[in-house]
């Protein structure tokens, strides 16, 4: 019981420090991208720090409050539910399904947040995050449901145990774990799919009447983001990880690919998102899914 | 619509724990290495930024970063002349920043007015309008000098220097005196200045004055709009 305990206070404080790492390692790839030097080392700490030290904390109000709790809490949550090596959390009692529901939780608070800012910027952006949300969400479940028939398991202390005895996940069903690259993207919300951020356009959606701490909370959601993409389609289509060593570096090299396309791209308007995340992902995932199911 | 609530974290209460201190250094530290800044492009000063932020200078090596929303940012920048319409929409945007909050003059024209001295529509010297922690000379200045103004602010964020957004509720009747004669004497914006005084303990003898008698005689409560559909 002890044990259990401390893992689930060590998996999201863990998850914390990654995620600012990977948050570092966007910016550092934006900046070698664009031939910068980039931002220093301590970069991400520094801002959350600043914005927790902000003396002004302007709020909306109960709701506005309670949703960025609630976004927090759902990556949180979420952190739980992922094993990683040495320790699995309460991931071996639920499975991959539970996790989709946490891992929506988080846009649902930001959106419960951003309403009540009653900012028509924050308005506009929450629709096109919702909207951003049923387009990567339809290959993101068909590639869960593809992954899960292939181990034959939900449950993704199993999956990694099957994947670790028989090889990776990436080289038996390719083109799901290309569906699942292309639905990352998306989940990320990062360049062609940046509708709901798009700072030039809308002032950073969402975003837009958040200061000081509630800024730097969804920075912080945001590094939370990051570690969970990398860590799930690890677990998924990587074989998890022995060690931690390789299990980062996973993760980490995960992440970077959305990462290196997204700063090669302006962005897309809405309905081209829609187009290309259910036509490409969705076809490969089907056809992917077709593969798994007759071999 | 109630007011927005703005809430303090009691910063000005006395500390007495020792390591309080350690910690506010830290926190100053951080501040001065993140700075996020809301460019208010108003002059051909603002033609510097890019450069300035982009490949060549490189601003994010700072830990300083362009932000688009009032709410977000730190430094408020005012990049050259400000006629008189801009500057009510500065006032505006700088009154919406959560404290602790920073504006820098680029420009000669911010200074002194620089070569728009004798125009009809432009505010001559921001500093009678705002709280200015910095100036940057030049007309316009390269952005080697918008790089060593920001290391300069820097460093007096670290030494606790940079603090004149206390000034702007400590002088505040000042300041609105300013205003009120360049904008008529209706003048007010959404935010209570004297409130916010009043919260973070910075209510001195200069806040109220003559003039912000004048603001509570004209000031109307804010109401917002109704929704229809035409
Ligand atoms: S100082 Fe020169 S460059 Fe700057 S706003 Fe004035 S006229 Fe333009």
């Amino acid at each position: 019981m002890m044990a259990l305990i401390v893992e689930l206070v060590l998996m999201p404080a863990v998850a914390f420090v990654v995620g600012l790492a990977m948050l570092l390692m966007m910016r550092k790839i934006a900046a070698k991208i664009q031939r910068r030097v980039g931002p220093p080392f301590f970069q991400p700490l520094y801002d959350v720090v600043k914005f927790f030290g902000k003396q002004t904390q302007i709020s909306h109000g109960l709701i506005h409050d309670v949703g960025i709790i609630v976004a927090v809490g759902g990556y949180i949550a979420a952190e739980t539910l992922i094993p990683v090596p040495g320790m699995t959390g309460i991931a071996d009692r639920t499975d991959v399904i539970t996790l989709i529901y946490f891992l929506m939780v988080p846009s649902l608070g930001m959106a419960l947040a951003a309403g009540q800012c009653a900012n028509p910027n924050a308005s506009i952006g929450i629709s096109r995050a919702l909207t951003a949300m049923l387009a990567y969400d339809i290959p993101f479940v068909i590639v869960i449901f593809g992954m899960s028939w292939m181990y034959g398991t939900t449950n993704l202390v199993q999956m990694v145990e099957y994947q670790q005895a028989h090889g990776w996940g990436l080289f038996q069903a390719p083109l799901l774990a290309f569906a699942g690259l292309f639905a990352l993207q998306g989940m990320l919300g990062k360049q062609p799919f940046e509708i709901y951020v798009a700072p030039a356009e809308i002032a950073t959606g969402p975003m837009v009447e958040m200061g000081g701490k509630y800024l730097g909370s969804l920075i912080v959601m945001q590094s939370f983001s990051l570690y969970t993409a990398g860590i799930l389609y690890t677990t998924l289509f990587l074989g998890g990880g022995v060690t931690w060593i390789d299990f980062l570096v996973k993760a980490f090299l995960v992440v970077a690919i959305p990462m290196t396309i997204a700063f090669q791209f302006p962005r897309y308007r809405a309905e081209q998102m829609l187009g290309s995340l259910w036509k490409w992902p969705v076809l490969a995932g089907l056809l992917g899914l077709a593969v798994v199911m007759w071999s | 619509m109630k007011e927005l609530p703005v809430r303090t974290e009691g910063a000005f209460a006395k500390r007495t724990n020792p390591l309080a201190h350690v910690f506010d250094e830290f926190v100053r530290f951080c501040r001065s290495h993140s700075l996020f800044m809301l460019h208010y492009c108003t002059g051909c000063g603002a033609i510097e930024l890019p450069p300035a932020m982009t490949s060549r200078f490189d601003m994010e090596r700072l830990g300083i970063q362009p932000m688009v929303t009032p709410r977000q940012a730190d430094i408020l920048l005012v990049t050259g002349y400000v006629s008189v319409k801009t500057l009510k929409r500065i006032i505006l945007t700088y009154e919406q920043m959560p404290a602790p909050k920073y504006v820098i003059g680029i420009c000669s024209c911010t200074v002194n007015g620089g070569m728009y001295w004798q125009s009809y529509a432009t505010a001559k010297v921001l500093a009678d309008y705002l709280p200015v922690d910095l100036y940057i000379a030049g007309c316009m200045p390269r952005p080697e000098a918008v790089v060593s103004g920001m290391r300069k602010l820097m460093g007096l964020i670290k030494t606790g220097k940079a603090e004149s957004w206390k000034d702007y509720y400590r002088r505040y009747d000042h300041y609105l005196g300013n205003q009120q004669a360049l904008f008529g004497e209706r003048w007010q914006t959404p935010t209570d200045v004297l409130g916010e005084a009043q919260q973070y303990g910075l209510h001195g003898p200069e806040t109220e004055g003559e003039h912000t008698a004048l603001l509570q005689q004209v000031q109307q409560p804010l109401i917002p709009h109704r929704m229809r559909l035409k």
